[in-house]
């Protein structure tokens, strides 16, 4: 397929125009039109068109799962066949999807830029689209990636970006704090991802996502006693249960799930279209694209599953209170990225893989539209960020409002936009699963349900609190009264996005296709794959769905209606905007959080989640590494110089023998052979 | 005769910078000092060998073997080539002397002909050592080696200089000794009448190998590789021997530094594959756990040790004793990525470590401190340099793409289903902790010094560096991500090397 | 003919009187004379063991003896004029400059 042959150019445009920009860099800021915005444009876009080529393509029933380039190989044990460690493409429904979703966003990330960066006459914009292009190509290359080994290389270059992005600010205190905590805390879960990739390597002797050599296939085979693999002396379900969890500690870090969510919020720092980006759209997607990646894998443990769906769970629900009480604006969105990514993790915990997959992309969208819509609001602001300076913007700036309104919407989950629909089906697949499944997996489903039902209605609230706290109301402060026009650039980008967010919830209406027995299931078939394609059936969702009913994991969905429980999200939901009307929407707001004594205090410092892992860091890593050096510097050296103290100190002392007397010295050897001549005479017996 | 060429022509360059005025000292030895690099390059362009150099069934690159003397029965013979496992680091001697002589430029500013002149000495020394298969003759280099060295960190080191050269010296020269010892143990009572290293390796193996002062063959083998591990576990340096590197590298000058971690370090771990692991294979499978409890220790401790300094010099230094750690715990794995992935790490630790030291260098030049809480936003004012430095510290880090991911991923891989090392992916899944505190205080550092608001507590003039500062710096970067997209590089002639160490370690 | 017995105690004498003055006196001069004696005590039993013998060699020996302490003199005397030049005197325990 010509599409296919083309497909490494999306993941090298972007890369092409990093280079271009970082060479203008060395150069000085003016050597580019723009600084290097038009070079990044033209990259995405070109990556947009290609990903949309590739898109239809795979829609004609074509996927690719190639080789590109052998990285290297080598034997990981003796007598072993050598691994093969490659780099390679693997264009299936899911990653195509994907594809469009990185492509898309980076493209009008970049165009926002020109309006968020260009026009507000920032400095160092060559090293900003840099950033911006190195970014898009290490997510394109991940989402792309056929090996796990592959896909763990461009998550760390992810990570990199999302390091340099952060950090642009380099010269204020706090981006580079901000910067080096994400990627500390991220690299805390790749260690556990590295661990995971080189067991996986080690166990299957491959790394490849997709085909019959692949891992997940060949851990089904194994569980079905066709073929042995080196589990380390474990059962096999205990094994691959253990590497699962390892490389979910990857996930847990890059998609910001409790406890590794600390990051996330820090990530603010960063410049407001890098957050749409990187910290709400795509890089910390890249950690659920990667469970739903390897979906077989997981598909075949149930413990695995069990706690992926209850961090989910639990993630949505903590992450949803903690933006309740927040002031700031993107730490609203902040919290609630966090909060909508447990979601997904607990729609893939629960066997929802589609539902998963399905809030992936709407998700992407809406919060991509809100964060942008928010950097058009800070933009206006002056880069005021305090929602309890704005009020009033409505009138102000209409078409932030009506696109932000629009993202909100979905992100409370309000019928028909799209978030309704993708969050509905996450939790009626977990509420289904947990119904379904006997002992202690459905409860634990069940328990994450109830998690993410609650969730709902503080998402409802916060999300309207923060509309009505900016957009409705009062100016509350001459900022906000006069605020700062906005051009095309901004503008742009928030018309489509807003529109996506309105509409994508549309391709996947599960309720209204059970009650009016209607084919427009279009994700569900899409994510089927092509008929025929020998690989794409260990990929395709009806596959998992066997293998989430296998004898192995035993997951069960039971009979249900999905209109009563999406019924009743809709209806916590609204619960939820309606309180924020009644707090927020009508008239001047008071800060009724601050009723809320001690538990707005734990909420605002988010349950001291940050506290104890700065604590860890500050008050047992750093100790215990000023106690090793000195130990070190006592200890280890004390002992190396205390050898050679022992030789000093006799030297010392033995030197005194030379006293710079010639006479001594005569006397000394005259004694000497005095000495030698009674010697010898009395062992040669003539003196006694 | 590339190699006799290559050393002679070293020498010779030594001395002939030695013998030349200051002022064109270092324009000279850069000059003369690309000749060995275009050598080391035409070497590997030219590599033929297959098989490993000490055991049989494979054949050298540029081999001589000329009878040299003989002593007490012993033949001593001029015998040089090349491997898998030595032309990289060739190439690497070569390259970053080259690039520590053009990194010596600006901060070299006395008795500069005696300085160039030492670091050549030096080069060829390395070459000498990569190269010699006589132990008499690879003797000789190895501790002439230490001489340069000795002398570039006495006269132009820092307030310490003294002690820490004299540290460095005395400490690696007795660890010599306990090596030479435990190996002349061996040979005298191995039935072979040569020093060369594969016909001592063949005897080994071949069970020649007769008891003595009231030991076992077995024991003796056992004696023999504790004292010549000890040996070489203080060059490489393994803790708790690594005290010297800390103080020998806060007191050096740069350049010194560079080729102190570049290469001299990687003596040690060359010696410890061709000696202990290539020689007695029996005892390294058999200690494995206990070399494996040193490897760990090295990688952890070496973290948390760097994690605790505010010098950046000591920082690097440090954390070199942690990513030497990864080479022992690749080798005593016996697996090909194991064994291999080392061998990569001894050329991507070289590359990366250079690269810092270099670029911690060149902002003491303008700065006159190394003190972590003496400066901040660096990057405000070298944004090169200190671009540079962060791509470097993301290289030290792991970053992949670039050629300490792949050498660490290697070895991890290569480890992780080691037969030989007991409860082998534990030992690989703590070693791999590692990499998240190298990202912790690498990344702390950067932070205070680089990021932030400008700030300097010395009176100095903060200016741009000159080209001839970063460009080492580049070279070095580019050599990195090359080695990282394409460790083929190397890495096809190292496991072509190391493979038949793995048949003969027993892991099987 | 005299025995070889007197020939060495007239040695043993002169030596030992040349070891009494080194480790009495301080004066380099002095130090200087009585190397010469011992020297002279070694010449005394190579003649006469030379004569005891008969044969010419322990007197070639003195020969090179006598040119040994010639050139002994002359290096002793320079280095007791470059004691003088730096302490003022010929004493040598004042010399110690150069100890530990």
């Amino acid at each position: 397929m010509a599409a296919f042959d083309y497909a490494p150019a999306i993941v090298l445009l972007p890369f092409v125009s990093f280079l271009v920009s970082l060479g203008a860099a060395l150069y000085g800021d003016d050597v580019l039109p723009k600084g290097g915005a038009l070079a990044g444009i033209v990259a995405t876009a070109g990556s947009l068109i290609l990903s949309l080529w590739v898109f239809f393509t795979v829609s004609a029933g074509n996927v690719y799962n190639q080789t590109i380039y052998t990285w290297t190989t080598g034997a990981g044990a003796a007598g072993e066949e050598a691994l093969e460690l490659t780099f390679g493409l693997l264009l299936d429904p899911l990653s195509s999807m994907m594809l469009i979703i990185v492509s898309l966003v980076a493209l009008l990330v970049h165009v926002f830029s020109l309006g968020y960066m260009n026009d507000e006459g920032e400095t160092g914009l060559p090293r900003y689209y840099a950033g911006l292009g190195l970014f898009s190509a290490s997510m394109l290359g991940f989402v792309v990636a056929h090996n796990i080994l592959m896909a763990f290389m461009f998550f760390e270059l992810v990570g990199l970006c999302s390091f340099l992005l952060i950090g642009f600010w380099f010269r204020e205190p706090g981006p580079p704090s901000a910067a080096k905590k994400a990627f500390l805390v991220t690299r805390f879960g790749d260690y556990f991802f590295l661990v995971g990739v080189v067991a996986i390597f080690a166990t299957f002797g491959t790394g490849r996502f997709a085909g019959a050599e692949s891992f997940p296939v060949l851990a089904e085979e194994v569980l079905a006693g066709e073929v042995a693999v080196n589990t380390f002396g474990f059962a096999p379900t205990t094994w691959f249960t253990v590497v699962g969890l390892l490389v979910l500690g990857g996930v847990i870090g890059k998609s910001a799930q409790f406890p590794l969510h600390t990051w996330l919020p820090d990530a603010m720092e960063g410049p407001t279209p890098v957050s749409a980006l990187i910290h709400a759209a795509t890089m910390v997607a890249a950690g659920v694209y990667l469970v739903a990646r390897m979906y077989g894998f997981y598909a075949v443990s149930p413990t695995a599953l069990a706690v992926i769906a209850l961090v989910g769970g639990f993630t949505a629900l903590v992450a949803a209170t903690m933006g309740v009480v927040k002031r700031e604006i993107k730490q609203v969105l902040a919290y609630s990225t966090i909060s909508q990514y447990g979601y997904m993790m607990l729609a893939l915990g629960a066997g929802g893989y589609v539902a998963a997959t399905f809030h992936l992309l709407t998700h992407a969208f809406f919060k991509a539209l809100l964060f942008l819509g928010a950097g058009s609001v800070i933009i206006a602001m002056h880069h005021n960020e305090n929602m309890w300076d704005m009020g009033g913007l409505k009138d102000r700036m209409p078409v932030t409002y009506w696109t932000f309104l629009s993202g909100s919407l979905a992100l409370a989950g309000i019928i028909p936009f799209a978030g309704f629909w993708s969050k509905d089906e996450v939790l009626y697949e977990a509420l289904v699963h947990g119904l379904g499944t006997d002992g202690g997996l459905g409860t634990i489903f069940l328990v994450a349900y109830a998690f993410g039902l609650l969730a709902v209605f503080f998402t409802g609230f916060y999300t309207f609190r923060m509309v009505f706290l900016t957009f409705h109301g009062d100016a509350r402060t001459g900022q906000a009264r006069d605020p700062e026009g906005v051009g095309w650039n901004v503008k742009g980008p928030l018309a489509v996005l807003g529109v996506l967010a309105a509409v994508t919830g549309f391709v996947n209406m599960t309720p209204v296709a059970d009650l009016f027995d209607l084919d427009i299931e279009y994700l569900h078939r899409w994510l089927e794959g092509p008929e025929g394609v020998e690989f794409m059936s260990a990929l395709s969702a009806h596959h998992y769905l066997e293998l989430l009913e296998s004898d192995v994991t035993g997951i069960h969905a039971a009979e249900l209606d999905p209109l009563i429980p999406g019924g009743v999200s809709l209806l916590l939901a609204l619960a939820g905007v309606g309180l924020a009307y009644a707090l927020y929407g009508r008239g001047e707001p008071e800060e009724y959080t601050a009723k809320l004594g001690g538990v707005q205090d734990l909420l605002y410092n988010n349950y001291y989640q940050d506290e104890y892992q700065v604590a860890i860091a500050e008050r047992v890593v750093l100790p215990l590494s000023r106690a090793a050096d000195k130990f070190d510097q006592s200890g280890v050296d004390g002992v190396v110089n205390g050898v050679s103290s022992v030789s000093l100190f006799s030297g010392s002392r033995v030197r005194r023998v030379q006293t710079g007397l010639v006479s001594n010295y005569a006397a000394l050897v005259t004694l000497g052979l005095t000495v030698l001549l009674v010697a010898f005479g009395i062992y040669g017996g003539w003196l006694l | 005769m590339i190699i006799e060429a290559l050393i002679g022509f070293t020498f010779l360059a030594a001395l002939v910078v030695m013998l030349a005025p200051d002022e064109y000292a270092g324009r000279l030895a850069f000059g003369l000092s690309l000749l060995p690099v275009v050598g080391s390059l035409y070497m590997w362009s030219q590599f033929d060998a297959t098989g490993n150099a000490l055991l049989e069934g494979g054949s050298l690159a540029f081999e001589t073997q000329v009878p040299w003397l003989t002593a007490a029965g012993y033949q001593i013979q001029w015998f040089v080539g090349v491997d898998g496992i030595s032309l990289p680091l060739i190439v690497l001697a070569t390259v970053l002397s080259s690039l520590a002589i053009l990194s010596a430029w600006t901060p070299i500013d006395s008795r500069q002909s005696q300085f160039f002149g030492l670091m050549l000495f030096m080069e060829a020394n390395l070459l000498g050592v990569f190269t010699a298969l006589d132990f008499f003759l690879w003797f000789v280099f190895w501790e002439a080696v230490l001489v340069p060295m000795y002398f570039l960190i006495a006269i132009w080191g820092g307030p310490r200089r003294k002690y820490a050269a004299i540290k460095f010296f005395v400490y690696t020269n007795i660890a010599s000794l306990i090596m030479f010892i435990g190996f002349m143990a061996l040979v005298f009572n191995l039935d072979v009448n040569t020093f060369g290293l594969p016909a001592v390796a063949v005897a080994l193996r071949s069970g020649g190998l007769s008891g003595a002062f009231g030991l076992s063959p077995t024991a003796l083998k056992t004696a023999a590789f504790a004292a010549m591990f000890l040996g070489f576990a203080v060059k490489v340096p393994v803790v708790p021997f690594h005290t010297w590197l800390p103080d020998a590298h806060v007191e050096a000058p740069t350049p010194a530094s560079v080729m102190l971690a570049g290469v001299l370090l990687k003596m040690g771990t060359y010696a410890l594959l061709r000696f202990n692991f290539t020689m007695l294979p029996d005892v390294a499978t058999q200690y494995a756990g206990v070399i494996a409890i040193f490897a760990v220790v090295s990688v952890i401790y070496g973290a948390l040790l760097a994690l605790a300094q505010q010098d950046l010099k000591r920082i690097v230094a440090y954390s070199s004793v942690s990513s030497m750690g990864y080479v022992i715990l690749g080798l005593v794995a016996y697996t090909q990525l194991g064994v291999g992935g080392a061998t990569f790490q001894m050329v991507a630790h070289g590359l990366i470590s250079g690269l810092m030291f270099m670029a911690v260098g060149v902002i003491y030049n303008v700065t006159h401190t190394r003190m972590v809480g003496d400066m901040s936003g660096m990057a405000d004012r070298m944004p090169v340099t200190v671009g540079i430095l962060v791509a470097g510290a993301f290289g030290y880090m792991g970053l992949p793409l670039m050629a300490g991911f792949a050498a660490e991923y290697f070895i991890f891989q290569g480890a992780f289903a080691s037969s030989v090392i007991p409860v082998a992916p534990l030992f690989t899944a703590v070693a791999m902790f590692g990499i998240v505190i190298v990202a912790g205080y690498l990344l702390l550092a950067m932070q205070r010094t680089l990021f932030g608001p400008f700030r300097l507590e010395t009176d100095y003039e903060v200016t741009r560096a000159e080209l001839h500062d970063t460009l080492p710096l580049m070279v070095l970067l580019l050599c990195t991500i090359a080695l990282g997209v394409a460790p083929d590089i190397f890495f096809t002639m190292i496991k072509e090397a190391v493979t038949p160490i793995l048949a003969i370690g027993g892991g099987a | 003919m005299v025995p070889a017995e007197w020939y060495l105690i007239l040695a043993a004498a002169v030596f030992c009187i040349g070891v009494f003055g080194l480790l009495t006196r301080q004066n380099a001069l002095l130090f200087l004379m009585s190397v010469e004696l011992m020297l002279n005590a070694a010449n005394i039993n190579l003649a006469a063991f030379s004569y005891y013998w008969g044969n010419v060699t322990g007197q070639t020996f003195g020969l090179f003896v006598m040119a040994l302490a010639a050139a002994e003199v002359a290096v002793g005397i320079g280095i007791i004029l470059v004691l003088y030049r730096n302490f003022s005197a010929v004493d040598v325990t004042d010399a110690t400059t150069m100890r530990w």
